[in-house]
């Protein structure tokens, strides 16, 4: 009953007000009229009855606002009156609005964007069932170079068999196979994987199944493919489940089609490539050799265990294996768990969370931007605040007003923000380093969304309050009657502050965009020991019959190689196993480098097999020996390596290493008997094939007549290397025509990958800066024209006593020039603190570094000269005696 | 007397409903009942007087009439509801309890 009246009441004071008001002013009307006519009927005369009454009743105007107050929803009603005032003083001053709404719009834009990045690849959960139970097993390695290394068949089989705290172990194996049947055959990057590999992952087949336990058997294998190669092959051909393609010559039943958005979010280093093309499953890996290290091992944690407690047994089984087999003698295997989420996004959280934080100065900046801005307006409506306290306005009305105003802007602002966010990721994805591939699927959704909004209030709150510094100050008579000069030296102060934090932060994004540069700029300037430059580079598989026998093949590339270089333009052919920062897995394997030296102290080293002429064509520096020649192949009953000069001055330092023998295994199976000794014909300087940054691991180059591998070329061209496209593959038609030519790029792509995420974080930085720089140019133009407005009298009376307009420029300057001073001095302070925060995205230059901190002083030091003099230009050609008489 | 009443805003609503207690009267009538009953002790000026009648009966204690005089002028007239009756007892036990508090305190410290 009283809930129904307070609710039919609160629709009147909504809804009906006008009504509402209409039957209080002729209540109060009728009172008056009463308190007259008693008066006289008391005896006094109209007039004086009239003034006594009115006297009495102590201003209409005042109780009708009373009686409003107390009205239920008088807050709604206030409110909503506000937001119509606020709107309508926005719209009658659209510059001021429009300059709030997009400074705002492009700091919640960029955070919204970046926010999107990092909810996709740091906090949204990988696409995988309850992903947080699955976690990455690494063999740690270190001691031989090689931190992250993959175990072996019978180290899966201990993990499964030990690893109480886990529902499953699974692995997989990245590798190469051809297709052939339907079309070109096809060197195809394929994953080999246990038969629950998928199910563990929880990941369903979009057509037919996934593998299940009757793949392991002795009948003949399925595959799985991927949905690109469904597509790309096989047209998306509805009925190819069950269908029978041939791979690697076996005829191999299709037993389903992945979905087109299922992927394989690994970390780089697991060599298990994101666009495999399609599965096969392992026939009986766990009964391999115990030290052929290949399997990247997933582990799926049951319910309520943490990662500590799987650790701690994962190392406990490590620490029982390396007791019970001899075969690792004195070096123990040790294995860490780790997150699958965390460890995908390793490498990129630190970047990612640079770029957040460097956002986030960006939203500061523009947030210092639109209070100063308030400010300046609340500056200009001095006389209305105090016409409005002097007409009985609360300063609760006063500061709700306020905040209205603040959120209104916010509220705009945030949805301006959220259209240029979705436009900037956009932008975001087409820049996109391939390191970066989650990615693609980043996009703005309910937690972006919530983000952006989030964001949007606490900076609207924020900044509203700017303007309010002066409200509980303001002298109601000296706001009514005096000028602007009279009040507003908070009002001057906080602008102060505000624009010497907005020139600190501008800094601090210069500093970090420059440091960002010289890195990027650093790595690509490095030599990575060759060089890529105008080199094409392409694949191409050997007939089938060439693979019979390595004579054949031997033959069929030796005269591929000698026709390549006899086309015109080019200046050298070479054939390798794997480009530098290819794509597909990493070959390699512990060596030894003494007679009778422990397989358990081997070193690891990186394989690859390399064309006589492959090395020369990418400009390796032999340091000693020789290269290979023809006559390094299978006939010459001699094996020969080059080896790099890590390896050389690790295994024998001061003595020359041409003529020493190491001992390898070039088919990694692990097995000791296996290895065979090879002789070192050359030393070569260490070339950067998988780390631009660091000098990885050991280096051994084979002699791809002597240890054959799946062949891709290089050509080096004279000029331009795109032009040897169409001659190539013309060439390559007309001697083979049933040999597919794939994969043709140049060389420096390959090379693009590590760059890119340096890059791409420079981009990102160097647009924040540049944001940022305006917002401080804007900032401390502002704030230097307030100063000039409000000392237009002063400087009238000064040219008028005789002052030159130098002086006033001088004066003006002098206050951009104290601005500047003090931002820059905070900006270097506080560039010095975050800079730590970058360290670990820069190479090859000081967080700390001089030339960097300069450049950026000059820029952020003209630019804010630049708005200074503009005012002070202004200030000193203005007309005094025309200023002294307006005032 | 701005002051007094002022200092016991409190007890507004409990005189208004008081002076409501018998007949309705408009606000002039309810003011000056008050006034007259207390023997000039409270003089409500219309500043306090039509905030809490509009409360009053927001919260349902009075209900405001439009009536018509005799001499045809139209006027607000306040009527106690139920509820105000009720609430008018409850106020008047409290303020009993209260004075009696205040005066047991006030005769301690003089004794």
């Amino acid at each position: 009953m009283a809930l129904r009246r307070k609710l039919a009441r609160l629709w009147q004071v909504l809804f009906q007000r006008s009504r509402l008001d209409r039957e209080l002013d002729e209540e109060l009307r009728a009172y008056l009229n009463d308190l007259i006519e008693k008066k006289i009927a008391a005896g006094a005369d109209p007039a004086a009855a009239r003034r006594e009454a009115m006297l009495e009743m102590g201003g209409v105007t005042q109780v009708r606002a009373d009686v409003q107050r107390i009205r239920i929803g008088a807050g709604i009603d206030a409110l909503w009156h506000d937001i119509r005032f606020t709107c309508r003083t926005l719209v009658r001053k659209p510059a001021f609005a429009v300059v709030a709404i997009l400074t705002f719009a492009l700091g919640i834009g960029a955070n919204t964007a970046i926010f999107s990045v990092v909810n996709e690849t740091l906090i949204q959960p990988l696409p995988y069932k309850d992903s947080s139970q699955l976690a990455f097993v690494w063999a740690d390695s270190t001691a031989i170079g090689y931190p992250r290394g993959p175990l072996s068949g019978p180290e899966l089989k201990d993990l499964r068999q030990h690893g109480t705290m886990f529902s499953a172990f699974d692995a997989i194996w990245g590798s190469t196979s051809t297709i052939t049947g339907d079309g070109d055959p096809q060197q195809m990057r394929i994953g080999f994987v246990t038969t629950l590999f998928f199910d563990t992952l929880g990941a369903q087949a979009f057509l037919g199944r996934t593998f299940n336990d009757s793949d392991s058997g002795d009948r003949a294998p399925g595959v799985l493919l991927s949905w690109a190669l469904w597509q790309r092959r096989y047209g998306g051909d509805p009925a190819i489940v069950g269908r029978s393609i041939n791979v690697n010559g076996q005829p191999t039943v299709v037993v389903g089609v992945m979905a087109a958005d299922f992927r394989l979010l690994f970390p780089p280093d697991a060599s298990v490539p994101e666009d495999l093309e399609a599965w096969l499953p392992f026939w009986n890996v766990t009964e391999g050799l115990r030290r052929q290290n290949f399997l990247r091992v997933i582990a799926r944690m049951k319910p309520g265990v943490d990662l500590a407690q799987a650790h701690d047994e994962v190392s406990q089984i490590a620490a029982r294996i390396s007791r019970e087999y001899t075969d690792y003698g004195s070096r123990p295997r040790a294995f860490n768990l780790v997150g699958l989420q965390a460890d995908g996004a390793r490498e990129i959280r630190p970047g990612l969370l640079a770029l957040l934080g460097g956002v986030a100065i960006l939203l500061l900046t523009a947030c210092l931007n639109v209070a100063s801005l308030l400010i300046a307006r609340a500056a200009a409506r001095t006389r209305e605040t105090a016409l409005r306290l002097a007409i009985g306005a609360s300063q609760a009305q006063i500061v709700r007003q306020c905040l209205v105003e603040g959120l209104v802007l916010a509220i705009a602002g945030g949805i301006a923000g959220a259209l240029f966010a979705q436009l900037s990721l956009r932008v975001l994805l087409a820049l996109r380093p391939p390191a970066l591939s989650r990615l693609s699927s980043a996009g703005i959704d309910g937690v972006v969304l919530a983000f952006a909004a989030g964001t949007a209030l606490f900076c609207g709150i924020l900044f509203s309050f700017a303007p309010m510094i002066e409200v509980f100050r303001t002298d109601v008579i000296g706001g009514l009657l005096g000028s602007i000069r009279r009040v507003g030296t908070a009002r001057y102060r906080a602008r102060v502050v505000l624009v010497t934090l907005q020139i600190a932060f501008g800094l601090v994004l210069l500093i970090g965009a420059g440091l960002l540069m010289r890195t990027f700029i650093h790595i690509q300037q490095l030599d990575p020991g060759y060089s890529s430059g105008r080199i094409l580079a392409f694949r191409l598989s050997p007939p089938a019959d060439a693979s019979e026998s390595q004579i054949v093949t031997n033959d069929f590339h030796r005269r591929m190689q000698s026709e390549l270089a006899a086309l015109p333009g080019v200046t050298g052919v070479g054939a390798v196993s794997h480009y530098p920062f290819d794509n597909i897995p990493n070959w390699g394997s512990p060596y030894l480098s003494r007679e009778g030296q422990e397989p358990g102290t081997a070193i690891f080293a990186d394989f690859r097999s390399v064309s006589p002429g492959y090395l020369e064509t990418i400009g390796a520096q032999l340091l000693e020996g020789r290269f290979f020649s023809e006559a390094d192949d299978n006939t010459s009953g001699r094996p020969v390596v080059i080896v790099d000069d890590l390896l050389a001055k690790r295994s024998w330092p001061g003595e020359s290493a041409v003529g020493k023998r190491i001992a390898v295994d070039p088919a990694v199976t692990g097995r000791d008997d296996r290895r065979r000794w090879a002789t070192v014909i050359g030393v070569v300087r260490h070339m950067r094939i998988r780390s631009l940054v660091e000098d990885l691991t050991d280096q051994v180059y084979f002699s791809i007549r002597q240890v054959p591998r799946p062949t891709s070329y290089v050509v080096r061209a004279a000029g331009d290397p795109t032009a040897l496209v169409a001659s190539t593959r013309d060439l390559i038609r007309k001697l083979e025509p049933q040999v597919p030519v794939y994969d043709v790029r140049l060389l420096d792509s390959y090379l693009e990958a590590p760059r890119s995420v340096k890059r791409f974080t420079m981009q990102l930085a160097l647009a924040f800066a540049g944001v940022a720089l305006v917002l401080a140019f804007i900032g401390v133009y502002g704030l230097v024209m307030y100063s000039v407005n409000t000392r237009r009298y002063e400087f009238g009376v000064r040219v008028a006593l005789g002052a030159q307009s130098g002086e006033i420029l001088r004066l003006v300057m002098r206050e951009g020039i104290l601005l500047l001073s003090a931002g820059i001095a905070l900006g270097i302070a506080g560039a010095a603190v975050t800079g730590r925060f970058l360290e670990s995205q820069l190479f090859g230059v000081s967080a700390v570094d001089v030339p960097t901190y300069a450049i950026a002083l000059a820029v952020i030091a003209a630019a804010g000269l630049l708005a200074s003099w503009l005012p002070a230009r202004k200030a000193s050609v203005s007309n005094p005696l025309e200023i002294i008489r307006t005032e | 007397m701005a002051r007094q009443t002022e200092l016991l805003k409190g007890t507004l609503d409990l005189l208004i409903l008081r002076a409501l207690e018998v007949e309705s009267r408009h606000g002039l009538g309810v003011a000056e009942r008050i006034e007259q009953v207390t023997r000039g002790a409270f003089v409500v000026k219309p500043g306090s007087l039509f905030p809490a009648l509009h409360r009053l009966e927001q919260q349902g204690f009075i209900d405001g009439e439009w009536t018509v005089s005799p001499a045809g002028k139209r006027a607000k007239a306040y009527k106690l509801t139920a509820a105000g009756r009720r609430q008018l007892t409850a106020e008047k036990k409290l303020w009993a309890r209260i004075a009696e508090a205040v005066g047991l305190m006030l005769g301690e410290q003089e004794g």
